[in-house]
């Protein structure tokens, strides 16, 4: 039942989509195809929900054989375990009602079943990125998720800042794309295949002495590897460096973000880190770990001074995708995962919330349309591959403008209380909490069981950044639903969105309650992969704490010996009989703590208003100018990378024309020339063959081109018929 | 009845000229419609010689010899391998699109224009299909002419200079190659022993103690070789023809210049330097030193020059020009790596980058013929007044730019990670290409497409039918060797073990 399940999962969204490539070809459009694309979402998920009950604790791949070189073949198939399920209803479940809200948010946009196809090709993308079993399929899912992404950001892209916004994305995650790419190359040297489960797939033939012997020179190669891979998920799941392409992205349209920018294809790059679990060295787990710290806390305070309502919950999705690598960089792969599933619902009930908001203002369309009038009449400029990137906020997405929301859009208001809630981590009720928290304990555990001055960074980090996320979201509800509204001409106008908008809302506020989480409780559904990297039985007895029969190979990058990750993993993970307690204790009382903290701090600033937030800013200029300016990441990329690309490109044409043509134009001048003197010294029948040709074109043929006619042609074909027939009887005859 | 019909294939666009260059010259709806049909039956045999190709075996198939000049035992020898059918076909399928493009477009001298096209196909399909050194030169020298032609009378405002240029270029090579033959000519054995069939040269030149084995003979000869068919890729520095060439050439003749002419030079590249001269191929591909590492170098160079030049460009049709030359590094760089991986990915390659660049040219092409001009940044906005034109430029950019899903994935895909066993460093540094690539192609559907749109563009009319019709089979190739890609591979993969067994 596997398979063919698998292939309704996919083949239902992608004929969606092409239908309407096909109607799009006849200057056509299908009659309903928000229905349509919303019917083949809704069959996927109604699959998925069915795979639950296929899953089985050791699966094999289905594969099938896909390219055959004769000595080397390379296959496509799906793999389902318990990872890939949960993520096939995430996906499905997300996309069903970010379809839903869209019937209501998208109603009466010009390219309105457009816009559902687009999400019907993401949706494809995307699952094949989650069901594939090997790297190659992983990354042809990997790239066309990409493509949707530049589709849809650039959805309205009449605008020069959507247009902008989707070029930058595309190019910033095809960087590290091509790194990815690299080590899945370094990957196909060492093993000779890109599958990854199964009998000859890489998790397998890691553990074979034959293929992969653990000594040094293998280790390093396959950290590298293991580093390069992960490029790919700093590209697409934005983490810094790679990260700023996101909140740009958040041109697209709101559900848009939702889905794609929030809750699946930004989590694509911690289900592929997740997946790559087995061959994750200490080295590059560490790699990963800072990424994602750094990740987090860089976000959270870029997250606290933004105005723009989408923007303040873009660098939120950045920070918490951090701390989800973070999570898997200390190797605690349960709580990454579980980070990623409560992310996804109700970081998705926030950008739906904000959309309904935006949608409120009924600002939405006639801002469209405005702009689409103002285009036409729009001075043509050239657009130059560096930009820069107004910091004008539409005002229907400037918290400045909002205010009092909550008695007028009271479902709204409810459902983003909840995820916010949730996101912030308030205890105990809310899932966001638990799988923060599982976070915090894992990080802190492996501090504490490594004595790992690394992981007791990350973990203050980590602890701060959760302060952080609490204070800022909190400042965007206040902003947002609190107090009185500022902008009284905006105020009136909104209303509560219709039924269609709501009904995902109170759909996915449910989702972020532990209740439906419960099967991340469960110890034995979830099981974290064993990484083979540092077996090798030759050495078992040597090893100082060979407690797993792995080894010390005193092999380090960054001072931590490799050692260590040969512990169990899922001591981490499963913290409660590994004599974990006092860690989960500790980073639970503390999180607890810091959440109030932040909630505490938002509160007095931007509800008792007990602090001005502007004598804050005053007060601590430099940080403040630091945050505003994002770090001054993209002036960096705009005026440095982007800027030397272009001038170097520019470089190489110049050279192009004038050295090197130059040189063949000179060539050519001389030749000229000298074969002038030497017609006219010699006569001309002197001269044959070879010379006589070339001295004939530059001459003569060069020389009269100018006036040949149609006619001459014709003639000039009739002879090199006739001299083809000519010397094929000359031949003949001799 | 089988033997002839690859014979039939190469000659009818011959026989088309005949017709044509009988027909009054005012019946102009005649002689396109006439023409159309010699380019079709040539498909229609292409098609059915690649279904009926045996793809387990990698002997020459269909393969016709009969003795030509005997004073030089030159024989007409013509037959196929999954190398040289998935070229011809891909020959054979740009034949109908370019007489298609060529519809409305060309103004004057329709019917000479027809001829010498379908002179050009002649030439094109012989190449692809001769076994006889001499017969393959004719055929290269072939084509030549007809192009020269076609760009210096139908082309843009500088086509004298392009045309010269193309010519002289070539001929510079072809002079260089000629030398080359007539040396494995003479050293192919006694005075009435020489040949130059070249599946028996291939014999000779890896019997130990032959003179043609000797690796310093074959180095020479390699070089003579490897310089003629550069020049078609065409490899850097030889590439400076092809700019203005593109810029100058009629759509259609664009469209034959980088979807076949330029898979003429990689194919000989294959078929003589790599087949025949192994011991030279090893100087320039296997060895510690610059040396070893040339061939891979130039396919680097290729690769990342071409990329950067193109994003340099502001005219449409020097973009994807330059593009060309970055994307047949990728080939040179498959090639180097000698391994099944690179050599599958770089023939791959070739048919894709066919299809791909015919598609891009064709759509510069339907925006010139509106719009009369091909300025990059005098477009803007074209998406909300073109949607059909600008979905399927995108398909077009996308599969260029080696989008997974899409053909042109394939092809570098295959060629990086064969080139990556044996050059890390440079497959590396390759990949800058890859951004690059992606980097001049958005750009540029930015700057056309997307943003407001430009007033002066309000009533451009959507691409026609007949512009679709060009288009769509193009199109469905894409899509679909991207999803299947082995229904290329598949033709090619035992010529391909073949190839490798004799080069190791």
């Amino acid at each position: 039942m596997v398979v063919p399940l698998i292939s309704i999962i996919l083949l239902a969204p992608l004929a969606a989509f092409a239908i309407f490539a096909l109607f799009g070809l006849a200057k056509r459009s299908f009659p309903r195809q928000d229905i349509l694309s919303t019917a083949a979402m809704l069959v996927a998920l109604g699959c998925s929900l069915y795979l639950l009950t296929e899953v089985v604790p050791k699966p094999d791949p289905y594969t099938v054989e896909w390219i055959s070189l004769g000595s080397v073949t390379f296959s496509m198939g799906f793999y389902l375990d318990s990872v890939t399920v949960i993520m096939l209803i995430v996906v499905t479940l997300v996309s069903s009602l970010v379809h839903i809200f869209s019937i209501g948010y998208m109603h009466g946009d010009p390219r309105y079943p457009r816009f559902f196809a687009f999400l019907s090709l993401f949706s494809f993308s995307m699952l094949f990125l989650v069901v594939s079993d090997n790297l190659l399929g992983i990354y042809i899912g990997w790239e066309l998720v990409g493509l949707c992404s530049y589709l849809l950001i650039g959805f309205w892209f009449e605008k020069d800042s959507a247009a902008n916004a989707c070029k930058k994305a595309f190019l910033t995650t095809r960087v590290g794309d091509v790194g990815m790419f690299i080590g899945m190359m370094m990957l196909f040297k060492k093993f000779e295949t890109l599958s990854l489960h199964g009998t000859n797939g890489i998790f397998t033939l890691i553990a074979d002495p034959a293929k992969f012997t653990g000594d040094t020179s293998d280790i390093v190669w396959l950290s590298g590897a293991g580093v390069l891979i992960f490029c790919g998920a700093v590209g697409k799941s934005a983490q810094v460096p790679l990260h700023t392409w996101l909140p740009d992205a958040m041109e697209g349209p709101t559900p848009v973000s939702a889905l794609i920018h929030a809750a699946t294809m930004v989590a694509a790059g911690v289900y592929l880190t997740a997946r790559m679990f087995p061959i994750l060295t200490p080295s590059s787990s560490l790699v990963i770990a800072y990424v994602g710290g750094i990740t987090a806390i860089v976000a959270a305070t870029i997250a606290i001074v933004r105005f723009d309502i989408k923007r303040v919950l873009a660098y939120s999705t950045v920070s918490q995708l951090g701390f989800m690598m973070l999570a898997l960089g200390a190797g605690s792969y349960v709580a990454g995962l579980f980070h990623l599933t409560t992310h996804a619902f109700f970081k998705a009930l926030l950008f739906l919330g904000s959309g309904s908001v935006i949608h409120a203002f009924h600002a939405m369309h006639a801002h469209h349309d405005e702009e689409h009038a103002e285009g036409n009449q729009h001075e043509h400029d050239d657009h130059g591959l560096v930009h820069e990137h107004g910091s004008e906020i539409p005002p229907d997405q400037d918290m400045r403008n909002m205010g009092g929301l909550r008695r007028k859009m009271p479902w709204t208001f409810g459902t983003m209380l909840i995820a916010t809630l949730s996101i912030s981590g308030v205890p105990f009720i809310f899932s966001g909490f638990w799988s923060k928290d599982k976070i915090l304990a894992g990080v802190l555990g492996r501090a504490m069981e490594w004595n790992s001055v690394h992981h007791y960074i990350l973990f203050a980090v980590a602890l701060v950044a959760a302060g952080i996320t609490a204070f800022y979201m909190f400042r965007l509800i206040f902003m947002t639903f609190f107090g009185e509204p500022r902008n009284q001409e905006m105020h009136n106008m909104a209303h509560e969105s219709p039924w269609v908008m709501t009904v995902p809302l109170v759909i996915l506020a449910i989702l972020s309650f532990p209740v439906v989480n419960t099967i991340w409780f469960n110890k034995d559904y979830i099981k974290p992969p064993d990484q083979h990297h540092v077996q090798a039985p030759q050495h078992a007895d040597i090893s100082p704490n060979n407690k797993t029969g792995k080894v010390d190979f005193g092999f380090s990058i960054f001072g931590i010996s490799e050692a260590h990750a040969a512990e169990d993993e899922s001591e981490n993970a499963d913290d409660a009989h590994h004599g974990h307690g006092p860690a989960h204790t500790i980073a639970m009382v503390l999180s607890i703590i810091v959440a109030g903290l932040g909630i505490l701090l938002s509160w007095l600033f931007y509800h008792k208003r007990r602090f001005s937030a502007e004598s804050v800013a005053t007060t601590f200029r430099p940080v403040y100018t630091l945050f505003w300016n994002k770090y001054y990441f993209d002036e960096f990329y705009n005026g440095v990378l982007v800027a030397l690309t272009v001038w170097k490109s520019r470089l190489f044409a110049k050279f192009d024309l004038s050295i090197i043509d130059g040189i063949v134009n000179g060539v050519a001048t001389v030749t000229r020339a000298v074969f002038a003197a030497f017609i006219g010294f010699f006569d001309n029948r002197v001269i044959d063959g070879i010379v006589n040709r070339v001295a004939k074109v530059i001459w003569s043929v060069g020389g009269r081109i100018r006036r040949i006619q149609t006619g001459a042609i014709q003639t000039y074909l009739f002879v090199v018929l006739g001299g083809i027939v000519l010397i094929i009887l000359i031949f003949r005859v001799l | 009845m089988d033997q002839i019909l690859l014979s039939l294939m190469i000659f009818i666009p011959l026989l088309g000229m005949i017709v044509v260059l009988l027909l009054p010259r005012e019946q102009e709806e005649l002689i396109k419609r006439a023409t159309l049909a010699f380019t079709l039956i040539p498909l229609i045999l292409a098609v059915y010689l690649f279904i009926n190709y045996n793809t387990s075996t990698a002997n020459t198939q269909y393969f016709v010899s009969v003795p030509w000049i005997d004073t030089f035992h030159i024989n007409y020898h013509v037959g196929i391998d999954g190398l040289s059918v998935t070229l011809l076909l891909l020959t054979a399928l740009l034949g109908p699109i370019c007489v298609l493009a060529s519809w409305r477009n060309i103004e004057k001298g329709l019917k000479a224009y027809m001829a010498l096209f379908l002179l050009l196909e002649t030439g094109m399909l012989g190449f692809f299909a001769a076994l006889d050194l001499f017969l393959f030169f004719v055929f290269f020298e072939l084509t030549l002419l007809p192009m020269y032609f076609l760009i210096g009378v139908w082309g843009g405002p500088r086509r004298e200079y392009a045309a010269i240029k193309f010519f002289l270029y070539t001929l510079f090579g072809s002079v260089l190659m000629l030398v080359a033959i007539i040396a494995v000519y003479l050293n192919s054995g006694a005075p009435d022993a020489r040949t130059f069939d070249i599946p028996t040269l291939i014999t000779l030149a890896s019997t130990p103690g032959h003179a043609l084995a000797d690796p310093g003979f074959q180095m020479w000869v390699f070089l003579g070789f490897f310089i003629g068919f550069a020049v078609k890729v065409p490899i850097f520095p030889f590439h400076t023809w092809l700019p203005d060439a593109h810029v100058e050439a009629p759509t259609a003749i664009s469209v034959i210049l980088a979807g076949v002419l330029l898979k003429m030079g990689t194919y000989g590249f294959v078929r003589i330097n790599m087949a025949m001269f192994p011991e030279g191929l090893d100087i320039f591909t296997n060895g510690d030193g610059i040396l070893g590492h040339s061939l891979a170098l130039l396919g680097f160079i290729n690769i990342v020059y071409g990329s950067f030049c193109a994003l340099a460009q502001t005219d449409f049709k020097k973009l994807v020009a330059y593009s060309s030359i970055g994307h047949m590094g990728f080939v040179i760089l498959g090639l180097a790596a000698r391994n099944p991986e690179g050599i599958n990915g770089a023939v791959l390659q070739m048919f894709n980058h066919g299809v791909i660049s015919a598609m891009l040219f064709l759509l510069v092409g339907v925006l010139y013929d509106r719009a009369h001009h091909r300025e990059i940044n005098g477009f803007g906005g074209l998406g909300s007044r073109m949607p059909i034109y600008t979905g399927i430029t995108t398909l077009a950019f996308m599969a260029s730019l080696g989008l997974p899903g899409l053909s042109g994935f394939w092809g570098e895909a295959l060629s990086l990670l064969g080139a990556f066993q044996e050059f890390e460093i440079l497959t590396i540094l390759s990949t800058i290409g890859i951004v690059v690539g992606a980097a001049y192609f958005l750009w540029t559907l930015q700057r056309v497409f997307l943003g407001a749109l430009n007033p002066k563009y309000e009533e451009l009319p959507e691409i026609n039918r007949r512009e679709i019709v060009t288009l769509v089979p193009l199109g469905i190739l894409t899509i679909v060797l991207g999803m299947f890609p082995s229904i290329a591979i598949n033709m090619f993969y035992v010529s391909v073990s073949n190839l490798v067994g004799i080069i190791n």
